[in-house]
């Protein structure tokens, strides 16, 4: 296995006297799908906030291809690789999809000072993502508000693929998803990670989790309480490593 | 659903039916009045559009960002002031010109500045300056109009370039210059972009306060260039200036398709709606209604047309007012 593109050691996040997460050591590899879950309040949120770059921890470091990374803010971790898909999808409903692509970044010649839009070659590019991502999208001009839940996603993806991301944090990208439209994002999701992405996955659906993880690592009261292969586990395990019926996490719990 | 035609001059579903209001109006007027049908009154109307069309674009701007600036109207009215003195201390008239669209530029700055810094809303930021300017153009013009002023911007509009005013130059590049940035520069997906939903647009990482500043001095700047046009026009400058004209830009840019609520917008459109207000308000005073029902007409028009949108679903409604989906 590659070396790890990000390493946390010891992330710890306290809002007061409330201690979010503590202690938490991961890694996280190219190529690979990586599912985070826990019950709500298990710190998977906090902890995907600070790899964005939306908090910065109390404790504890990042290091980025072995190099110690301090964020300030979402931009350092975009800067670094690190795209985020939110569950709110920060998608702008009345411009085209391949405006979308590029929002904030858009390709542009000057001519006489003016910063014109190169359009056509944005359109070929996004046309060119969305082949290779199979999103069957056939026209990059159709405004984003026209699109289904899941190919909002398959355009989110596009997006943080041509921002050259190497680590993708989807937030639970099927939850407002119809059975078939899911089908298609866990199969996008798995084409990100053979194109050599880092993908983070969060998802409360064992099955989805199941179908597309290689690892999967159990958050329980801003604990990092299991880190499992899939081939190595079972949901009903799973299952209890969250609710906090697994023997070892009981006596984990004991013990502090 | 956006208009995905977006040429320069092309023409949707509701810009046609603008388009076919206008020609409806103008055949109702010149049935009604032997005056309105006349190459002198079309002229007329055309002459009375150009300050209106000229804030209507920046209006257009500002809605489309979901902005607006009720304040507009007598920013005009001061940057007028200004080129009114410029013209009494015999000013070179190319700088006299340019009087009008530096001050309107610069007080587009103090309402950013108000607006964005302040994280006030439009509507309430512009509508505090709007009492502030009102002030200011008492103190400025001492109580007395600004009257029979040097002649010097009258080149402006007297002189031809083949066959074509100059103004009617100025105003084409101006539409061109609106249409270029809203279309064709990262500056216009931007501002579009905010229009749907500011917080979006930061998580997209724009530069929502630096693309709202531009669009403030952009309309500024346009409300600057009509205070030239006005004062090289009527050569005068009275108490009142500008006092409805916010409203008629407002109604004008709402009625050519622009969503009162942001994120979509149609210069096409605001050019039919200005057309249509102000032939709509020339016909009325031909057929004898004082110019005192103006506002009434326009107002109705506004909130007529923002109903109708309601109803159709265009505009989504919550049980307090406007809400975003």
């Amino acid at each position: 296995m590659n070396a790890p593109f990000l390493i946390a050691k010891g992330i710890t996040k306290r809002f007061g006297a409330l201690t979010a997460l503590s202690e938490v050591d991961l890694e996280i590899r190219s190529g690979e799908v990586l599912a985070l879950l826990g019950d709500n309040g298990a710190g998977k949120s906090t902890f995907i906030k600070v790899l964005a770059g939306a908090h910065s921890p109390s404790d504890g470091e990042l290091l980025i291809d072995g190099v110690p990374v301090a964020f300030s803010s979402p931009k350092d971790a975009a800067s670094a690789g690190i795209a985020t898909i939110f569950q709110e999808l920060a998608l702008s409903e009345n411009l085209t999809i391949s405006e979308n692509v590029f929002l904030g970044r858009e390709l542009k010649r000057s001519v006489l000072g003016v910063p014109f839009l190169r359009r056509k070659e944005m359109k070929e590019r996004v046309a060119g993502l969305l082949k290779e991502l199979e999103a069957h999208i056939s026209d990059p001009q159709a405004p984003v508000g026209s699109l289904s839940g899941g190919q909002r996603q398959a355009v989110a993806i596009c997006r943080a693929l041509n921002l050259n991301a190497k680590l993708v944090i989807m937030d639970e990208p099927t939850a407002a998803l119809a059975v078939a439209e899911t089908r298609k994002v866990l199969s996008l999701t798995r084409r990100l990670a053979e194109r050599g992405c880092a993908v983070v996955l969060i998802s409360h659906n064992m099955a989805d989790v199941f179908e597309v993880a290689d690892r999967i690592i159990v958050f329980r009261r801003g604990r990092k309480v299991a880190e499992k292969m899939r081939s190595d586990t079972n949901p009903e395990e799973i299952v209890s490593y969250i609710t906090g019926a697994h023997p070892d996490v009981r006596a984990l719990e004991k013990t502090n | 659903m956006r208009q995905l035609k977006d040429g320069i001059f092309s023409l949707n579903g509701r810009e046609l039916a603008l388009l076919a209001a206008c020609t409806l109006a103008i055949i109702v007027f010149s049935v009604a009045s032997p005056y309105f049908g006349t190459p002198g009154n079309a002229a007329t109307i055309l002459r009375n559009s150009v300050e209106l069309l000229l804030v209507g674009l920046g209006m257009t701007l500002l809605l489309a960002m979901g902005g607006i600036d009720v304040s507009v109207g007598i920013v005009m009215g001061l940057a007028a002031i200004c080129v009114g003195r410029a013209l009494e201390a015999n000013t070179d008239p190319v700088l006299t010109a340019l009087v009008g669209p530096i001050i309107g530029a610069l007080l587009g700055l103090v309402t950013a500045a108000v607006v964005v810094l302040g994280r006030i809303p439009a509507i309430v930021g512009t509508l505090g300056l709007l009492g502030i300017y009102r002030t200011a153009i008492f103190i400025l013009l001492g109580g007395q109009w600004l009257s029979g002023l040097p002649t010097g911007l009258t080149v402006l509009l007297g002189t031809s370039l083949l066959g074509v005013p100059i103004a009617a130059f100025v105003i084409v590049l101006a539409y061109i210059a609106v249409w270029v940035a809203l279309r064709r520069t990262p500056f216009g997906l931007h501002l579009l972009a905010i229009g749907n939903s500011e917080e979006k647009a930061r998580l997209s990482g724009i530069p929502v306060a630096k693309v709202r500043f531009a669009t403030f001095i952009i309309s500024g700047a346009l409300a600057g260039l009509a205070a030239t046009f006005y004062v090289a026009s009527y050569r005068n400058v009275e108490m009142t200036i500008g006092s409805t004209l916010a409203l008629d830009a407002i109604a004008a840019v709402v009625l050519g398709g622009t969503s009162i609520l942001g994120g979509k917008c149609s210069l096409v459109g605001t050019v039919l709606g200005v057309l249509l207000l102000r032939i709509l308000q020339n016909g009325l005073l031909l057929m004898g209604v004082p110019s005192l029902w103006q506002p009434v007409v326009t107002g109705g028009l506004l909130i007529g047309v923002l109903s109708v949108e309601v109803l159709s679903a265009r505009l989504p409604m919550s049980p307090l007012g406007w809400a975003r989906r």
